[in-house]
């Protein structure tokens, strides 16, 4: 259990004592499950319980603890009968928890949850359900995340139908699914992808379909899990000037270089995984950013120019500004 | 430890029970634990624990001692503004707001301590299988001063985009990652979204009490950034090629839909008010889309593409 300092420790006992007042007899080691603490450690608080009450500390006034069978009775609480309010962030910690996994599909079944979180709410005066919405992520097919969920749980292979947005291309590969999550919005499944050969992570608002396949396999320790985006030291690299309008990119991605130019833009190095990825980047920025180096495995100089006339070519006209 | 365990404890009671004010020369003498004489050594100790009931929310009123002349700073803790509000939690609710808060983190871990004077976590049979976390909220202080200035109703002040904001708040929203606010906002007299993170400096909050929410719901942000602008929205008419006809259904939404082709092309019909957010919504499908009309949409596509040829 982890080391707690004086004032988080008071707020424990603040909220352990109020409880056993209500639960008279507890047994010991429940409210030791119950608060993660120690039996020693609870026990030490008992010892100082009979020391606490309001001056004058006549007996009446201090607090009794009487322990008997590994049960625990106390006497003489009232200040502390019931807990301490909830602060405001604990308050938003728990109900962002709540209303996110309610707002997730699959999950809360029985209703419990959603129950749970409406009373929470009116406790704290926010009575309207509207007040506080939290999408974790994007909202994918429900019946999709449902099916990667459980692939995760019974750790069988499964088959998708991958865009690969970074390679403009339709895939179909096996992956070995470890972990369904959301990070910045939206959701991703981490996985051995056996078509790359490695460990990948598919966005799953990509997937166009998943199919679980009849094969078990052993995922690999949460930590040696895969993260949103590592680039490996050989992706070609991109080397961008931004003007004020594309500065976000420099927050967005993750980049190797960041420079500030005597101009007021930034220069930056990034790792890119395929070219299509960059032509959308550089065709959305504009003249916001400008290409000051680029891998050729990326379409090197020209790359901009080259996407520019393709898409045009789609509106019937090739030819620069006049 | 134990003996400031012990102190903060009995502070904590001597100010819940007091019927007023309690100067510091008062708290000296009735709560154990200080030193014997006032002075530098017990002021030192007294405003670190005020330091400490402050930091785990315990409402500490500061207030003039009662017929006290020239009047002394008294202290005490309201007993009604100390109290949780029981929300009466079934033990089925409370252990499915406990997996919530395990399944999804806020920043800081508070969730644990909210629970905690809830009742604790569920002693179930057997501890219950592994929780598989689903993700982090980000948060900071603001969105935690935003969330009880909702709930109590306290107007916040801001500045934003270069200007000071007076907004009544009335929800708060997390959309791709990001905490939005939603509110009255008295500079522009209507209701607006606010971007958390693009709030300048501190958010302070009001009295609370200080507004009635509107009746009814209040819609949340928008997410959809090519509406994101303001004014009537234009009529996109937007084509996209069979292989991106699925993605541009989930990022467009179905009921935008106006025709599926032979050759499993889209059409879409779409409202844009904001042409930078459409026109990066277009080119993300690079040559796989193509805007057909109004013409204003078209030439400015165009004429944006154009102006990146080189010559």
């Amino acid at each position: 259990m982890t080391r707690l300092g004086a004032g988080e420790r008071v707020q424990r006992l603040l909220a352990i004592v109020p409880w056993i007042v209500d639960h008279p007899g507890s047994r010991v080691d429940e409210v030791c499950r119950r608060f993660s603490i120690d039996e020693p450690d609870l026990l030490k608080a008992f010892d100082l319980l009979p020391f606490v009450g309001v001056h004058p500390f006549s007996p009446d006034a201090l607090i009794d603890v009487v322990l008997e069978d590994g049960r625990v009775w106390l006497h003489l609480a009232e200040p502390f009968g019931r807990p301490l309010r909830l602060t405001p962030e604990e308050s938003l910690a728990l109900v962002a928890a709540g209303r996110s996994v309610v707002a997730t599909p699959g999950f809360d079944g029985d209703g419990s949850l959603a129950r749970g979180l409406a009373k929470l709410a009116r406790s704290l005066g926010i009575d309207d359900e509207g007040a506080v919405d939290v999408r974790l992520a994007d909202e994918v097919a429900p019946d999709l995340l449902d099916r990667l969920r459980g692939a995760v749980r019974s750790r069988q292979r499964i088959r998708l139908d991958y865009y690969s947005y970074a390679r403009d291309e339709h895939t179909r590969r096996e992956v070995d699914p470890f972990q369904v999550f959301a990070d910045a919005g939206r959701w991703y499944l981490a996985g051995h992808c056996h078509r790359a050969g490695g460990d990948r992570v598919f966005r799953v608002d990509r997937i166009a379909s998943a199919e679980i396949l009849d094969v078990d396999f052993e995922p690999p320790a949460p930590e040696a899990r895969p993260g949103t985006f590592e680039p490996g030291p050989d992706a070609p690299r991109v080397v961008l000037d931004l003007g004020p309008e594309a500065r976000w990119v420099a927050e967005h991605y993750p980049c190797d270089h960041v420079e500030p130019l005597d101009d007021g833009r930034v220069r930056v190095t990034l790792a890119v995984t395929a070219r299509p990825w960059l032509e959308r980047l550089l065709l959305v920025l504009g003249p916001d950013a400008d290409p000051v180096a680029v891998d050729e495995r990326l379409g090197g100089a020209d790359v901009r120019s080259e996407a520019a006339a393709r898409v045009l070519r789609r509106y019937g006209n090739d030819g620069p500004l006049r | 430890m134990s003996q400031k365990l012990e102190r903060l404890l009995n502070l904590i009671a001597a100010l819940l029970e007091t019927p007023r004010a309690l100067s510091a020369e008062e708290i000296r003498a009735r709560v154990p634990g200080y030193p014997d004489e006032a002075g530098p050594t017990f002021r030192r100790a007294f405003e670190r624990d005020k330091d400490d009931l402050r930091e785990m929310g315990v409402p500490l009123r500061v207030e003039t001692v009662p017929g006290t002349d020239p009047p002394q700073t008294g202290y005490r803790i309201p007993r009604d503004e100390y109290y949780l509000r029981d929300p009466g939690l079934e033990p089925d609710e409370l252990a499915a707001l406990h997996l919530a808060a395990s399944t999804v983190g806020l920043d800081g871990d508070h969730g644990l301590g909210g629970l905690w004077k809830l009742g604790g976590a569920l002693g179930g049979d057997g501890g219950g299988g592994e929780v598989e976390p689903l993700g982090r909220l980000p948060a900071d202080a603001a969105v935690a001063v935003a969330f009880q200035a909702v709930a109590e109703r306290r107007p916040l002040t801001f500045r934003y985009r270069g200007e000071a904001r007076t907004v009544d708040p009335y929800r708060l929203d997390f959309q791709l990652g990001r905490w939005y606010l939603t509110g009255f906002d008295h500079l522009r007299g209507e209701e607006r979204n606010f971007r958390f993170d693009r709030i300048e400096g501190e958010l302070a909050a009001g009295r609370p009490r200080a507004f009635e929410r509107p009746q009814g719901a209040v819609p949340g942000v928008e997410r959809a950034s090519w509406q994101l602008g303001e004014g009537e929205p234009v009529v996109a008419d937007l084509l996209v090629d069979a292989d991106h006809a699925a993605l541009a259904r989930h990022e467009l939404g179905e009921a935008a839909v106006t025709e599926e082709r032979a050759d499993g092309s889209v059409r879409f019909s779409v409202g844009v008010t904001n042409r930078a957010g459409f026109r990066a919504v277009v080119l993300g499908h690079l040559d796989h889309a193509e805007i057909l009309g109004p013409p204003e949409l078209r030439d400015d596509l165009v004429a944006w593409l154009r102006a990146l040829v080189a010559p």
